[in-house]
């Protein structure tokens, strides 16, 4: 039905529309600007696409270990809605031959509509990823955590899910000016998609959705 | 980055989409069929629901909704005898989403078969831009097109007190709106088949997360809130395993904020959102709704 259909767009407009910003933080004072496209998997006639949600990003190198970034959702400006994310990504353990370095990703996600629709969703993404070959290519996995702060639905109603994780992984291709990446991601796999108004594409059957995303980095 | 800058700022100044058309899953057709539709049904009844010829009315109504200039053309069906409407007790059915009167018909014929056969009379029209009937489907034509037939019943000489409002699925908007509030006609009881709390509902259980309505949609349908304003005995009946509309976040909010003289509700275990009739089974079903509607 398309409204179920609809509806899956809208729940993966906010929460799921975007690959990983910054798994590896930029070098000091370098610039990058990233656009990614991608989304979860919807059925599509007899194909099986991934919704094409649009983000921008931008972000600088504070240090070698901290990256600072902001994220502009195109899509959800479609909308009508102003959705940015603020976020930073700091790096906390070096890669050690074939032990993955660690970093974490706190963001603060920003949607405003009006006075009276506006929410402040929390991020916290921690990635593992190891850098590989000539060209320092990233392979990565991590979890994306969202949190809901609002204890309470419409009508008072109790709101059972305040934390949704995602799982992921990554790799990114990179090059002197250039980085492509293409991500995985697996949308809250510990929640029922059962007695939802939506119909997720998901290999888990009645849990979660399953998103894939495409990103391109100009560095500078 | 300055090209980024314009273009998000254009994107964001000039942005006007929503949700509000995916509420309505109309289809068009170009002739009612009835009994002779062929198309996807959630049910068919047997020989013994059938309606005579002489008691199937399809016509049409005008409907202006408020601010409009002009009427749009909706179509209607009566199911009974027109002459005895003035003694009759109607059931106004407000179909649900999907589309059209062929679809909903075999709804229509149960509920003409309330108690016994051809016990009740039964009004049922196609929201604008269903079926046959003009224009595009919106939340203000969903009221007027209800008040249409309101209106058309009145003159046919409908009293309020022989008025049942029956909405099914979406078409529980316009059935609580209009029981709440004063149109054409005031309902003496309202039923309700698994009705929607709202909008922001629907995008909250979509999401799972607590996020505010107007992100998506300006849709003002309230039913969680619309209820408190029915006064008129009420009758509930909504599926435990409805995957569309959550009974516990949507129909049981409705339920549970009505505040009026008399309720009773009815959850179905191991119903659909499309099927309660049928897993009640019919008798069961149209005996329910007949203790309600004949309930001094």
């Amino acid at each position: 039905m398309r409204f179920r259909i609809i509806t899956l767009f809208l729940t993966c407009l906010l929460f799921s529309c975007a690959p990983a910003r910054f798994v590896k933080p930029l070098q000091k004072k370098e610039h990058a600007a990233n656009v990614s496209l991608g989304g979860p998997l919807i059925k599509f006639g007899t194909a099986t696409i991934p919704i094409p949600f649009i983000t921008a990003n931008y972000g600088y190198g504070i240090d070698s270990t901290f990256t600072g970034f902001a994220s502009f959702n195109v899509t959800s400006a479609f909308y009508g809605n102003f959705q940015m994310e603020l976020g930073a990504t700091k790096q906390i353990l070096k890669q050690h031959k074939y032990i993955p370095a660690l970093s974490v990703t706190p963001i603060a996600n920003i949607i405003y509509k009006n006075k009276d629709a506006k929410k402040l969703y929390p991020q916290l993404a921690v990635n593992a990823f190891l850098e590989y070959g000539k060209r320092k290519n990233i392979v990565y996995v991590g979890i994306d955590n969202w949190f809901e702060l609002a204890s309470k639905r419409q009508y008072e109603i109790k709101q059972q899910n305040r934390w949704i994780f995602m799982p992921m992984i990554g790799h990114s291709f990179t090059q002197k000016k250039w980085n492509f990446n293409i991500e995985a991601k697996v949308i809250a796999p510990n929640l029922s998609n059962e007695k939802l108004v939506v119909d997720y594409v998901t290999p888990f059957n009645t849990k979660g959705a399953f998103g894939v995303y495409l990103g391109i980095t100009r560095k500078f | 980055m300055k090209k980024l800058f314009y273009l998000s700022s254009i994107l964001f100044l000039s942005s006007c989409l929503t949700l509000d058309e995916n509420l309505f899953n109309n289809s068009k057709l170009e002739s009612y069929k009835l009994d002779g539709y062929t198309g996807e049904v959630d049910f068919i009844l047997g020989s013994s629901y059938s309606i005579p010829d002489s008691l199937v009315h399809l016509f049409t109504l005008p409907s202006k909704a408020a601010g409009e200039s002009s009427a749009t053309t909706i179509y209607a069906i009566y199911i009974g005898d027109i002459v005895q409407i003035a003694t009759d007790t109607v059931i106004m059915y407000c179909h649900g989403n999907k589309d059209h009167m062929d679809f909903y018909w075999q709804r229509a014929k149960l509920l003409a078969n309330t108690k016994s056969k051809n016990r009740f009379g039964v009004m049922m029209i196609d929201y604008r831009g269903y079926g046959m009937s003009e224009g595009k489907p919106t939340e203000a034509g969903l009221y007027a097109d209800v008040d249409a037939a309101l209106n058309w019943l009145k003159t046919k000489g409908l009293s309020n007190e022989r008025l049942i409002m029956y909405g099914f699925s979406m078409g529980s908007a316009p059935a609580t709106k209009l029981s709440a509030e004063n149109w054409s006609m005031k309902p003496e009881k309202l039923i309700l088949e698994a009705p929607f709390a709202s909008a922001e509902t629907m995008i909250q259980d979509g999401s799972g997360l607590a996020m505010p309505g107007d992100f998506f949609t300006t849709l003002e349908i309230n039913n969680g809130e619309k209820i408190k304003s029915v006064s008129q005995p009420f009758f509930w009946v909504h599926g435990e395993a409805d995957d569309f509309l959550n009974i516990d976040s949507h129909g049981a909010v409705v339920y549970n904020n009505y505040q009026g003289s008399y309720k009773e509700a009815h959850r179905i275990a191991g119903a659909g959102h499309s099927s309660v009739p049928q897993t009640m089974g019919f008798w069961n079903y149209t005996n329910a709704l007949g203790d309600f509607i004949l309930r001094p």
